[in-house]
């Protein structure tokens, strides 16, 4: 781990579990936790999140122990279980779930033994370890996946054919989180899938509890609850496979063709919804054609991003818009396997382009990377310049797009200049509103 | 011995014994016979709010030329995303570049919680202090340091001579207090210790007799107005506006200050609060160290509360008169222009909720404008509240409910259900509650808005007619969102949860 991260560009575990656990259907969270976290990762949302703040029980709503000196003294335990008593008395929920702060972990608090006291079939509880200092958002996201799958999804035997399950879209740190989990679930229902994603508007806990019946977990992420699914493996026995966040016609394409396979859905099937989908896509495009080439508005970019953003977003520029990626940056510092996996999917793009990729946390550093990619000027009378350019990241990356001249589109978090609710970039349609957003801001002074 | 020479400030339960869990009414406060504070109560049931980290970086975000380091998790600091932004309008509005701020975390991980994360810090420290720069860093202490017995304290002084920044330790610890407002204290504690006493090396080397009058009149007829970010730009013209029609000028201090000039506070013929929750820890200081005479009266919210301040003002510079005239023209001309608003607000009814001063002196603005102002939410009480429940006791013909909690929007929710307000008042990210019962909300505070002096009244009423006029986005949402409380709490007593002294709750 480096010394320091500058401006991180996520929040800590238990920041990433508090939305995880706001984003799922009928879900109470309960931090056991100082009262300032609940309004720390409120403030996080409401400056980076695309102005989403919340949901049902978010933002300052969250109950929390708000454990003090005594607590620390003394233990926390009792406050606890009267905290997690007067939650279930309050609050309308039918599932809580209890998430663990840095000092309560500190403390050695026994959070297992308390729950098991009063969880009940009608008014489960589970708690999921998630201090501040276990990992980051990411790793939250994936804390709470796994206590889900060992606490609350039901043991079955049976396993059904083309039940699936989905995530690796992690709600709030990924902005478009909505918009990306719908579009690849309606794909997937086109292929006559029965597709469970937790967290988009067709889930239900149900669902959810009855999720060990699939026959493939799918994590589109090379990272982002890759461990779930190691342990939905280990208490199901459900397989998964991790692919890239599929984003535009390529990406999904490959998507698409993967998921055929492994589920053995007839190829003509598959081959046929491709089919169909790109005709749209291309369809919709078609009219852009005379102003996309009378401006010439193909760009040289740099994509700054997470593991799944990184890479999604310079796939779709490289191979579907015909742009030329120079450097790609996971602002994440993912496992040294999913580190591996990522980076190497960058040498085989379908352009033949080699995109310089790096593992970046501090905002500052990007430029250095790309004046070694693409070295400055010296004063020479001729210089081929970095330019016309692109910076595809979050708001944090204006300044490196000022300092370019280039133009600029958030999309990481935080996203601290845009209104995000169900837009998203996933499969085609995606591919589409990526279009008009790029495009849109090269134009948005004309 | 002051409280500077400590190396951490002391808590506000403290130093103020302020608390944080009461439902009362009006004239039960103001009516506290023989009880200057009271209990220390907390609740059985509670929700998350802040801690003393988040208002300190708001306030230590504005200082140019620095960064910040937070020594804790990686999330302790995720606030500043929204922060940075309002930072960024702050500096353009005051003529500066819109820029990004500096932060970073040590991003303490298990082995630092077990074996201690001094060794990331000094390497952190140097780090920084080489790549980025800055004049300042302010090395910030989250919880686990205190835990895993960390000492910031020595090691930013041993380390000092070896870097090129200021460092500043501020103390930060969110389980040390349930009183956020300690975080003003915090930051004060270390520009007060580190910051203010440059006064040898800034003297000029040669003196010149009209300078040195000219020195001596500026610093008679200057006064350090004091902000934590309470108020944003417009608010400040206002005050300086105000101060000017006296012949004062105005320091604004200490947000935005640049950190190589906060000692100009030490030089100023007085220092006046504009919101006592914040600034009493500081200004003893400056009076008892420095011999800066300081007041603390109200906040410059409303016409009554405006005219207050003023007076105060005035009468320490003998300039009673000119005050008086200042206040007849400026509520002569703002009254008149209200009067287009009177039919609108007469008889609305409206519940306030916000920082422990801000509400008080919000509602009695209400007031003036001819709403009934049938309850108040204030995130804490201390003796500083005092006055202000005497001055809307009196004020008002109906007694109403008063409810100290830091947030707790499910007591509010209950609250709104039962009282049924017109408009609502709230805090950043506290009008969500009102917003989903279908109550028209008007933020109480926001940097970018004025709500402070005769000109603030006149645009939070333009403001509240406006959001009057179509109450249609709140209406809507509450037919189809529900808030997460069970149907049964709305029946429920709303103090029910709040656990009194001696461990019994309220009902």
């Amino acid at each position: 781990m480096p010394n320091f991260i500058e401006k991180p560009r996520y929040s800590c575990a238990l920041g990433g579990a508090l939305a995880t656990v706001t984003a799922l259907p009928d879900a109470i969270p309960i931090m056991h936790a100082t009262s300032g976290c609940g309004g720390n990762f409120t403030w996080a949302q409401s400056g980076g999140g695309g102005l989403q703040v919340g949901g049902l029980c978010g933002g300052l709503s969250v109950p929390s122990s708000n454990v003090q000196e005594p607590e620390i003294v003394f233990g926390g335990t009792d406050r606890l279980a009267e905290q997690i008593r007067t939650t279930l008395e309050v609050m309308e929920g039918r599932l809580f779930v209890v998430l663990t702060s840095c000092v309560t972990d500190m403390i050695g608090d026994d959070v297992r033994r308390t729950v098991e006291e009063l969880t009940t079939p009608d008014l489960p509880v589970i708690a999921a370890e998630t201090a501040g200092f276990k990992g980051n958002s990411y790793y939250g996201y994936d804390a709470v996946l796994q206590s889900l799958f060992r606490g609350f999804v039901e043991k079955t035997s049976k396993k059904v054919r083309k039940k699936v399950n989905l995530w690796g879209i992690v709600p709030s740190l990924d902005v478009f989180w909505r918009g990306n989990i719908e579009a690849i679930r309606s794909l997937l229902l086109k292929l006559d899938l029965d597709v469970n994603t937790f967290f988009a508007r067709d889930d239900s806990l149900d669902r959810i509890r009855t999720s060990a019946a699939a026959e493939l977990n799918i994590v589109v992420s090379d990272a982002y609850g890759v461990s779930a699914a190691r342990v939905f493996e280990e208490e199901h026995g459900t397989p998964f496979i991790t692919l890239p966040l599929p984003i535009g016609p390529t990406g999904t394409d490959g998507f698409l063709r993967e998921i055929g396979q492994v589920l053995s859905i007839r190829k003509n099937l598959v081959e046929k919804l491709i089919g169909t989908e790109n005709d749209f896509f291309y369809r919709y495009l078609d009219p852009l054609t005379d102003p996309y080439n009378d401006f010439d508005m193909q760009r040289y970019a740099v994509v700054v991003g997470d593991c799944n953003y990184s890479y999604g977003i310079t796939r779709f520029l490289s191979d579907d818009l015909g742009w030329i990626p120079e450097l790609a940056v996971c602002t994440d510092l993912p496992g040294s396997n999913e580190a591996e996996t990522l980076a190497e999917r960058f040498t085989h793009l379908d352009s033949g382009l080699r995109p310089a990729f790096v593992f970046e946390t501090n905002t500052s550093e990007i430029i250095g990377h790309l004046t070694k990619r693409w070295p400055g000027s010296n004063g020479q009378r001729y210089y081929n310049a970095f330019s016309p350019a692109f910076v595809v990241g979050s708001s944090l990356d204006r300044e490196l797009a000022a300092s370019l001249g280039a133009a600029h589109l958030s999309i990481s978090f935080p996203v601290t200049n845009r209104v995000v609710l169900d837009r998203g970039y996933t499969g085609y349609q995606g591919g589409l509103h990526l279009v008009e957003d790029l495009l849109g801001a090269i134009v948005a002074t004309r | 011995m002051s409280y500077f020479d400590q190396k951490e400030p002391p808590k506000r339960e403290d130093r103020l014994h302020a608390c944080i869990a009461r439902g009362d009414t009006i004239c039960g406060l103001a009516n506290r016979k023989g009880c200057q504070y009271m209990n220390e109560g907390d609740r059985l049931f509670t929700q998350g709010s802040i801690c003393q980290l988040l208002p300190a970086l708001a306030i230590m975000n504005t200082f140019p030329d620095s960064a910040i380091l937070v020594h804790g998790a990686v999330g302790c600091g995720s606030c500043i995303h929204s922060q940075n932004a309002v930072v960024k309008t702050g500096n353009a509005a005051r003529g500066r570049p819109a820029k990004d701020g500096l932060w970073f975390s040590t991003a303490l991980d298990e082995t630092d919680v077990i074996g201690g994360g001094e060794e990331k810090l000094e390497a952190a420290i140097i780090e920084i202090d080489r790549r980025y720069r800055p004049g300042n860093i302010f090395v910030v202490a989250a919880c686990i340091p205190a835990l895993a017995g960390d000492d910031i304290d020595t090691l930013v002084q041993t380390l000092q001579p070896r870097v090129s920044a200021r460092l500043l330790p501020v103390h930060c610890e969110g389980f040390k207090t349930r009183i956020w407002a300690t975080a003003y204290d915090s930051v004060y504690h270390s520009l007060g210790r580190n910051l203010l006493n440059e006064e040898g090396q800034r003297m000029p080397v040669l003196q010149d007799e009209l300078e040195e009058i000219k020195e001596e009149y500026r610093r008679k007829h200057t006064v350090n107005v004091m902000t934590v970010s309470s108020m944003g730009r417009t608010d400040e013209l206002e005050l300086q506006r105000l101060l000017e029609a006296l012949g004062l000028s105005a320091n604004f201090f200490p947000v935005y200050a640049r950190p190589e000039e906060m000692y100009k506070v030490t030089r100023a013929a007085l220092s006046v609060s504009t919101c006592p929750t914040h600034d009493d820890y500081l200004l003893g200081y400056l009076k008892e160290k420095y011999g800066v005479p300081y007041i603390i009266g109200t906040m410059p919210i409303g016409i009554e509360s405006t005219g207050l301040w003023i007076r105060d003002v005035a009468a320490f510079f003998g300039l009673e008169g000119q005050a008086e005239r200042l206040i007849e023209q400026e509520e002569r001309e703002l009254k008149e222009a209200l009067k287009e608003f009177e039919p609108i607000f007469a008889g609305k009814r409206a519940l306030v909720s916000a920082g422990e001063i801000r509400a008080f002196v919000t509602a009695g603005l209400l007031a003036e404008l001819g709403f009934e102002i049938i309850g108040i939410r204030s995130f804490h009480h201390d003796e500083f509240a005092d006055k202000e429940y005497e001055r809307l006791a009196a004020q008002t013909e109906k007694d109403y409910m008063v409810n100290i909690a830091n947030a707790q929007p499910f007591e509010e929710a209950n609250l709104i259900q039962k009282l049924k307000p017109d408009i609502f008042l709230g805090h950043w990210n506290g009008n969500g509650t009102a917003a989903k019962l279908g109550v028209p909300a008007c933020v109480i505070y926001h940097t970018a808005m004025n709500f402070i002096g005769y000109k603030g009244v006149y645009e939070i009423a333009r403001r509240l007619a406006k959001q009057l006029k179509n109450t249609a986005y709140n209406r809507n949402l509450s037919k189809h969102v529900r808030l997460p409380y069970a149907q049964n709490w709305y029946e429920e007593d709303p103090f029910k949860y709040i656990r009194q002294a001696g461990g019994e709750s309220h009902a």
